[in-house]
This record gives C-alpha cells, sequence and structure tokens, in this order.
C-alpha cells in the first residue's frame, strides 16, 4: 500500500530511500520530532519504560580533533592514489563531531539519555543494529 | 500480559482505513487499529505495560507505520513511546480535547509530505581540501609526522581543530546552498543539526506531493556538482515529524 518506487538514476548520485538509511537517522526522527504527547496528556499517560537510547548531540571533543588528525595524517598528498580507497572511507565510521566551535576549556562531551533506565543494553542493540550508526565516542571516566 | 494499555502513533482523518495486515510495536507485534472522534482518528495498537519499549525493531515499527501512512494521507506523528491507559483515554484526554487544533493542522497538511536531505562529506576529498586552504593546517600535519608522538599530541589536538572548524564553515555554506536550491519547490524547511561530525547537509523539508519530481531534481541537481565532495540522500516521503509542534514544545 504504500511503498513508493525508489530508483537509482545513473548520474543523479542522489541516494534515496522511503525512510532513513540506518537506525540512527529512524533515532534522529522518531525520538527527537514529532508531537510530545505529554504536553496534551497528563492524567493517564502511562510511563512504560523505554529502553534508554542515546540522541547523539555532536559536540566536537578532544577525541574528535586527535581523530581528524590522524585520519589527515593518514592522506596520501601526493594524490597517487585515486579518492574513495576502501580503507580509507572505512575510518570513516564512527566518532563525535562538532556542532559548536568550541574554545579548548569548553570541550566537553554532552550526552543526552532519553528517558529512563537500562542503559547498556540498548546500547549494545544499536550498536549490533548497524554499523552505520555514528555512535558517540565516550570519555573514560 | 496482564492488562493492556494503548500506544499511540499518530493523528490522522477519521476516514482512513487501516491495513489489516499493518503491526505496531512490541513482540508480538500487535496489530494496529483506529479510535475515532468526530473528524479525526488516532492510530494505535495494544501494548503490555509490562514490557519495556525501545527495541530496534520497535523504532521501526513506529517509524514504518507512519511513514506508509504519510505516503497516502495526512498525519500528524508523535514521539516514540506514547502509551495512555486505555482506548477510552486516548478519546478523553486527547482526541476530544484538542480536536479542532489536530483538525486545522491536518487540513494544512493535505497533499504534503516530509523529506529528509542529508549530505555527507567524503572524508579525504575534504581533508585535502582543508590541508590545500590552510597553511597552518598544512604545517602542523608536516610537524606531527617527524615528532615522537607523544610531543606531538598538542600539535595534533591543534589540527583536528583547525579541521573540525573548516568543517563546520563548510557545513555551513553547503546547507546554505542546499537551502537556496530546494526553495522555490518546497513548502517550508528547516535545517536539522548535524548527527555526524562529517555532515554537509541534513535538512528537512516540507513538499506539496505533487511537487516531488522537482525535489528530486533540484537535490539531483547540486548532487551532481558535488558529485566528488559530498554523498547526498534524499529520504521521504515521510510524516511531517519536523514540521508539528506542540505549544508546550516550542520552549525545547
Amino acid at each position: 500500500m504504500t511503498v513508493q518506487p525508489v530508483g537509482s538514476r545513473p548520474g543523479g548520485g542522489v541516494q534515496k530511500g522511503s525512510s532513513g538509511s540506518g537506525l540512527a537517522d529512524v533515532i534522529d526522527t522518531i525520538l527527537d520530532k514529532g508531537l510530545v504527547i505529554d504536553a496534551y496528556v497528563s492524567v493517564s499517560l502511562i510511563g512504560i519504560e523505554i529502553l534508554s537510547i542515546d540522541a547523539r548531540i555532536v559536540v566536537a571533543s578532544v577525541d574528535t580533533y586527535l581523530r581528524f588528525a590522524e585520519a589527515t595524517n593518514r592522506l596520501d598528498l601526493t594524490k597517487s592514489r585515486k579518492p574513495g580507497l576502501p580503507e580509507v572511507v572505512q575510518t570513516v565510521t564512527s566518532g563525535g563531531g562538532g556542532q559548536q566551535a568550541p574554545q579548548p576549556e569548553q570541550l566537553e562531551q554532552l550526552e543526552q539519555t532519553k528517558e529512563r533506565s537500562p542503559l547498556e543494553a540498548a546500547g549494545d542493540k544499536l550498536s549490533d543494529f548497524s554499523d552505520a550508526v555514528p555512535r558517540q565516542s565516550r570519555q573514560e571516566g | 500480559m496482564d492488562q493492556s494499555a494503548t500506544y499511540i502513533y499518530g493523528v490522522v482523518p477519521q476516514d482512513i482505513e487501516v491495513d489489516a495486515e499493518a503491526t505496531g510495536v512490541g513482540d508480538p507485534p500487535a496489530p494496529i487499529t483506529s479510535i475515532r472522534h468526530g473528524k479525526i482518528a488516532a492510530l494505535v495498537s495494544d501494548v503490555s505495560p509490562g514490557r519495556p519499549l525501545g527495541t530496534p525493531k520497535d523504532l521501526y515499527a513506529h517509524e514504518q507505520l507512519l511513514n506508509a501512512t504519510a505516503a497516502e494521507v495526512p498525519v500528524l506523528p508523535i514521539r516514540f513511546g506514547a502509551v495512555l491507559a486505555s482506548r477510552e483515554a486516548v478519546v478523553e484526554e486527547f482526541l476530544a480535547p484538542y480536536h479542532d487544533e489536530f483538525a486545522a493542522a491536518l487540513t494544512e497538511l493535505e497533499g504534503r509530505s516530509q523529506f529528509v536531505i542529508k549530505g555527507r562529506f567524503v572524508e579525504e576529498t575534504v581533508l585535502g581540501e582543508i590541508l590545500a586552504e590552510n597553511p597552518e593546517a598544512a604545517q602542523l600535519r608536516e610537524e606531527i609526522s617527524t615528532l615522537p608522538e607523544d610531543a606531538a599530541r598538542d600539535h595534533r589536538i591543534r589540527l583536528g581543530e583547525i579541521i573540525n572548524q573548516s568543517i563546520e564553515a563548510k557545513r555551513d555554506a553547503d546547507t546554505a546552498a542546499m537551502w537556496d536550491q530546494v526553495e522555490p519547490v518546497t513548502v517550508m524547511q528547516t535545517v536539522r543539526p548535524p548527527s555526524h561530525e562529517l555532515d554537509a547537509v541534513h535538512m528537512a523539508v516540507l513538499v506539496e506531493n505533487t511537487r516531488q519530481d522537482d525535489l528530486d531534481r533540484a537535490v539531483e541537481d547540486l548532487a551532481r556538482k558535488w558529485a566528488d565532495q559530498v554523498t547526498l540522500s534524499l529520504f521521504g516521503p515521510m510524516a511531517p515529524y519536523d514540521f508539528i509542534v506542540s505549544q508546550e514544545q516550542d520552549g525545547e
């Protein structure tokens, strides 16, 4: 009843889909957006336990910087290689990131936890689910 | 399953028919039904209060139901995880008090749906550009390669910081370019926060269904232009998650 024909068109270079490419896109959408029912209902809203999902707020961290530096270091500036070699591309799979232009003293890891308890379980599930999920790197301690 | 509660997915016009096959959250997934009130209806399913929600399957079920619905009719998507005590409560506390507000929003959404445009920098290309554009970055890179690893830590942090700032500037520029590119063919647009450090564009647009092809073309034109630098994706049609705001959400 619902599926739009999704064709990749030659030369266009736009990936298409009915929704996001992975769980990360789903989370961006349905956990961050949409009507919040609490704003309307308070009497009989039931607080069913929701497995924790970390909403990834992208904030630049030292980890991010070091990772960028590392990636830069691996760059072959002689351009003897063609862009897009798999080993280079694969380095892009994880990490935090930068939203603000933070001063060094402001560097911190923000992690917003969407609701209630067992954090670990969902984290593991998410990482199992898709390597396209850009997970936030955590700082020790 | 001692007792069941009612999970809410979204609000739709009352005259829609729910596919008998449609299922939602829970394990096993419960069938979707509608609860009608006046001109509107809520899409719901029974859910056991004893089982936590939020597995990837649950998230996909919620999203897919709403996206499938949005492809056919206007829908007000509700954020994941809303559960009321009973079907009666859905009418009494949610549909009835806000009937007119919801009906008006659905009318406004008639014939429109949301798409998300997402672009990701090709890392190798963007890093190469930054080194070429920024002499300090290029010099830091040189120095790092000659220093022992411990001694180069500050250099590496500084280099990474420069790269990060440069990417942010490029992101702003690309987002602005995409905004201008799609503005003529959309009803509304909104920039989403980046979800990854290499995001070039992350934006949601509301488009008339009759102009989806125009949107396709607009995005493809830019995709062609950016071919080596940015990988672009266009997702949709989906429910208008980014364009529905209840008053109390405004301050978020």
